[in-house]
């Protein structure tokens, strides 16, 4: 369960991590109103990358990061 | 859990972000799905001759738990109709000001 600190490192770990095993990681996110926080999580079953945010300004970044995945994981590309 | 088509599952996940903005939380979850309906046989046949992915996209708040399928057909609709989604329901969160050059210049 380890949390990334950084975004660009998030997202490039998570990439290679999704790209190893497409059929067997997923993807989660969470948000919480009350407390404005932002959580993000990847997993192959095997390792867990997790980034956590409170900022406004990353919701676009981490929103980009989810339509790539989403378009990738519904296309035939390995 | 509640299967639903594309449109009618976003419709859900923005109820579910409406009444989770008092207190708890909404947690969506994505994975590629191969379209197998039966579990893998034992000789090792594949479980899915000519794999069609599609995306797999669960959501769930306190016990109400909502899902769909998302064809190749429809990711680019689902996709910025998500988005629009998030950016409109994911606001509470906190704005950094980046101090500006003058401002610090005239400090």
């Amino acid at each position: 369960m380890t949390f990334i600190p950084n975004w660009e490192e998030f997202e490039k770990s998570a990439e290679m991590l999704y790209l190893r095993d497409p059929l067997n990681t997923r993807y989660s996110i969470k948000y919480s109103h009350s407390k404005g926080v932002f959580l993000v999580k990847i997993t192959d079953n095997k390792k867990c990358l997790q980034y956590k945010t409170e900022v406004q300004q990353d919701v676009r970044k981490i929103d980009m990061f989810i339509s790539n995945l989403i378009r990738h994981m519904a296309s035939n590309d390995n | 859990m509640v299967l639903l088509g594309n449109d009618e599952f976003l419709m859900e996940l923005s109820k579910l972000f409406q009444k989770a903005r008092s207190s708890g939380s909404v947690t969506m979850t994505m994975k590629r799905y191969d379209g197998r309906t039966k579990p893998e046989p034992r000789d090792g046949t594949p479980v899915v001759k000519n794999p069609e992915f599609k995306c797999l996209v669960r959501a769930q708040s306190r016990s109400k738990k909502i899902s769909t399928v998302i064809e190749q057909r429809d990711v680019e609709k689902f996709t910025t109709a998500y988005s629009n989604l998030l950016k409109t329901s994911v606001n509470g969160l906190k704005r950094l000001k980046k101090p500006k050059k003058k401002a610090m210049a005239a400090q």
